[in-house]
């Protein structure tokens, strides 16, 4: 004879029956209370803000949270509970060091800025000058000039590399691309003393603008070659073969069909690439002799670029001439923004850069 | 009638190689800006090492394991262990916090938070790839410092017993604890876009399995996710690693350089770092002291070279489903 045997119910089973809202309250709670303690004893205690989060927040809300996921689900709730917690933690630290760089920089760096920080140049200013007189206007076109020659030499280079790449069926792909990689990581002080043991010490030419150019290079083109590959490879191998099938060949191919496809993707390359040198200063340190005046002329004499000058200032260490570094520090920030904005509007379709697996 | 044949046509050769003047131009353009590449590392290292040769030779293997840098005395000494211990010392701690971190904001992108709240992480963590380093040297020297001297403190005060945390000096600035956290917070980026890239190209089937099976979150992302991820995560590891030993200006304001070796004394105002050392003493150096800063470079070169491509493999290997 059969016997029914009624299964007890576990407490964990039927999940979304627990979805009332009691618990609902009980989770609401849980995530809102700590904070609420946390910064009540913070207040009355008179504790310092940084330790009262880490010290009291954090451990309140990881007990609470572990709670309350406990009483509702057991032993899942629990870990749950404390992956999130800490997930979060995690991300709001990192929210919190980037938001004091951004607010560092914009609230010391607002307070330098004038016109004629901007337009004037340093000359006889001296670290005790006011900050109302000279500025980095000099800079700002060393940095534009420098750059600039940069980007000249090592875009055309960097496609170059990428369509080796991505449209080459040569059998050294591999190996190029895991240099490529690897150059990515090359340190930018190493970069520095290629260029000056390759052309300042053997006396090829003095310290000037294209040396510090040169010095940028291997910096751009590993950065300039990778996000150009990936823009080539998302061009699809229909368009090409059928190009092909046409009759055209691969010069052609490319030059008419694949280039225009990802023109986009070349010229967010290309801003990524600036964007990697711009405020690159230790190969500028070894390779540039900086100068107070306005210099338009790359290939000899003495160029001040905006990295250059930030860390000329921030070694004088006086007052004034921290404030002028902070300033630096705003308009490098501020060329970056430009740039990342920039590529953020044209790369706009995420979606393509990470094909998903297709089913 | 005479069946007028005519001769097969003569089977055309197949060849993978461009025939035409104009692909062999272009592709032989692109051939030599590629191998440009590898004439690029060569001359490199070449230039580093005719420069660097006479310390070398000077100072033989003691270059790396003695530690004392001596200039008071013809030929000077130059030995940079405290140096490059220091320099590694710092990656490490770099990464142990940093990779918490990444892999923190990486889950919560992925998996965790709802897309408009990933997609505005994202954008932090982009930003925080694109500050230059010397900005954060800036804001490192003036804002975080003090800061992290007060945790420094913290930390000593009450777990001063530790020999990590010990201080007799009773010097909390300029040390490694300091400089740690600033090159955690240049490695973040990268890490993380690694871990991410991996975690996005993850076979969602896999996980779905796990929650279908009565995984929860935290034992899915322990017993699935990890697991799976973790040849990209070492990868992506190394390579902050290899970032954080070529990081130069935003250490050289955070750190004190000191030849007076520092095991683990984190909260010590004595470290090393070789390319802030390089950095800081290029610009009055001798010719010979330049050679011996030469052969640092050297050094720091090939370490970060054979990281990177060590980093590299590990993540083309995680990926196996891309070429």
């Amino acid at each position: 004879m059969a016997q029914v045997i009624a299964a007890k119910t576990r407490p964990t089973s039927a999940p979304w029956k627990r979805r009332n809202s009691r618990n609902i309250l009980l989770v609401t709670l849980a995530s809102v209370l700590p904070a609420a303690v946390a910064a009540a004893v913070t207040v009355l205690l008179g504790l310092d803000g940084a330790i009262g989060l880490l010290v009291l927040f954090v451990p309140l809300q990881l007990i609470a949270s572990v709670g309350i996921g406990g009483y509702l689900f057991k032993k899942r709730g629990r870990q749950d509970a404390a992956l999130i917690v800490f997930t979060v933690f995690f991300t709001v630290l990192v929210a919190v060091l980037l938001s004091s760089v951004l607010v560092a920089v914009f609230e010391a760096g607002l307070r330098m800025m004038r016109w004629s920080f901007i337009s004037q140049n340093a000359t006889y200013i001296s670290p005790t000058t006011s900050l109302d007189y000279g500025g980095l206007g000099h800079a700002v076109l060393g940095s534009i000039l420098v750059v600039g020659f940069t980007t000249l030499v090592t875009v055309p280079l960097g496609i170059g590399v990428a369509i080796y790449l991505t449209e080459s069926r040569a059998s050294g792909r591999n190996f190029i691309r895991s240099l490529i990689q690897s150059m990515s990581g090359l340190p930018s002080v190493v970069s520095g003393l290629f260029i000056y043991s390759a052309m300042i010490v053997t006396h090829w030419s003095g310290q000037s603008g294209i040396t510090g150019s040169l010095a940028l290079m291997p910096l751009m083109l590993p950065t300039v070659a990778r996000v150009c590959e990936e823009a080539l490879r998302l061009v699809p191998t229909d368009l090409r073969s059928a190009a092909l099938g046409l009759g055209a060949p691969n010069y052609r191919m490319f030059l008419q069909v694949v280039l225009p496809a990802a023109k986009s993707g070349i010229v967010t390359a290309v801003l990524l690439g600036v964007a990697r040198i711009i405020g690159e200063t230790a190969p500028l340190l070894l390779t540039v002799n900086p100068s107070a005046g306005t210099n338009l002329n790359i290939f000899a004499g003495q160029i001040e670029t905006l990295p250059t000058y930030l860390f000329g200032n921030l070694s004088l260490s006086t007052d004034y001439s921290v404030q002028r570094a902070w300033g630096a520090a705003l308009i490098v920030l501020f060329l970056v923004l430009i740039i990342f904005t920039l590529t953020r509007a044209i790369g706009g379709n995420k979606q393509l850069k990470t094909p998903k697996k297709r089913k | 009638m005479p069946v007028e044949t005519k001769p097969a046509p003569q089977r055309r050769r197949l060849t993978v190689k461009p025939t035409l003047l104009g692909d062999r131009i272009f592709f032989g353009i692109t051939t030599g800006t590629a191998y440009f590449s590898i004439v690029l590392v060569v001359l490199v290292l070449i230039f580093l090492m005719i420069r660097a040769w006479p310390a070398f030779q000077h100072e033989g293997i003691g270059f790396i394991t003695g530690s004392k840098w001596d200039d008071s005395v013809q030929p000077m000494i130059m030995q940079i262990f405290p140096m490059l211990y220091g320099s590694i010392l710092l990656a490490i701690l770099g990464v142990i916090l940093a990779v918490p971190m990444a892999i923190a904001l990486a889950y919560l992108i992925e998996f965790l938070a709802p897309k408009p709240i990933a997609r505005v992480v994202t954008l932090l963590v982009d930003l925080l790839a694109a500050l230059p380093s010397v900005v954060i040297g800036l804001w490192g020297l003036f804002v975080f410092s003090p800061v992290a001297e007060g945790w420094a403190k913290l930390l000593n005060h009450y777990l001063g017993w530790l020999p990590l945390f010990a201080n007799t000096s009773g010097n909390f600035s300029r040390s490694p604890f300091i400089a740690g956290w600033i090159v955690a917070v240049m490695i973040v980026p990268i890490i993380t876009s690694v871990t991410r890239e991996i975690f996005s190209q993850m076979d969602r089937d896999l996980i779905n399995a796990a929650k279908a099976l009565g995984g929860s979150m935290a034992s899915t992302f322990t017993k699935v996710i990890l697991p799976t991820a973790s040849g990209g995560i070492v990868g992506g590891t190394l390579l902050g690693l290899g970032r954080a030993l070529g990081e130069t200006v935003a250490i050289f304001f955070v750190l004190n350089l000191s030849f007076d070796i520092n095991w683990a004394d984190l909260t010590e105002a004595r470290g090393g770092s070789i390319a802030s050392m390089i950095l800081g003493k290029l610009g009055n150096a001798s010719d010979y002291e330049r050679s011996g800063l030469m052969a640092a470079g050297v050094v720091l070169f090939i370490t970060t070279l054979l990281i990177n491509f060590l980093a590299g493999y590990i993540v083309n290997r995680a990926q196996p489903w891309r070429k």
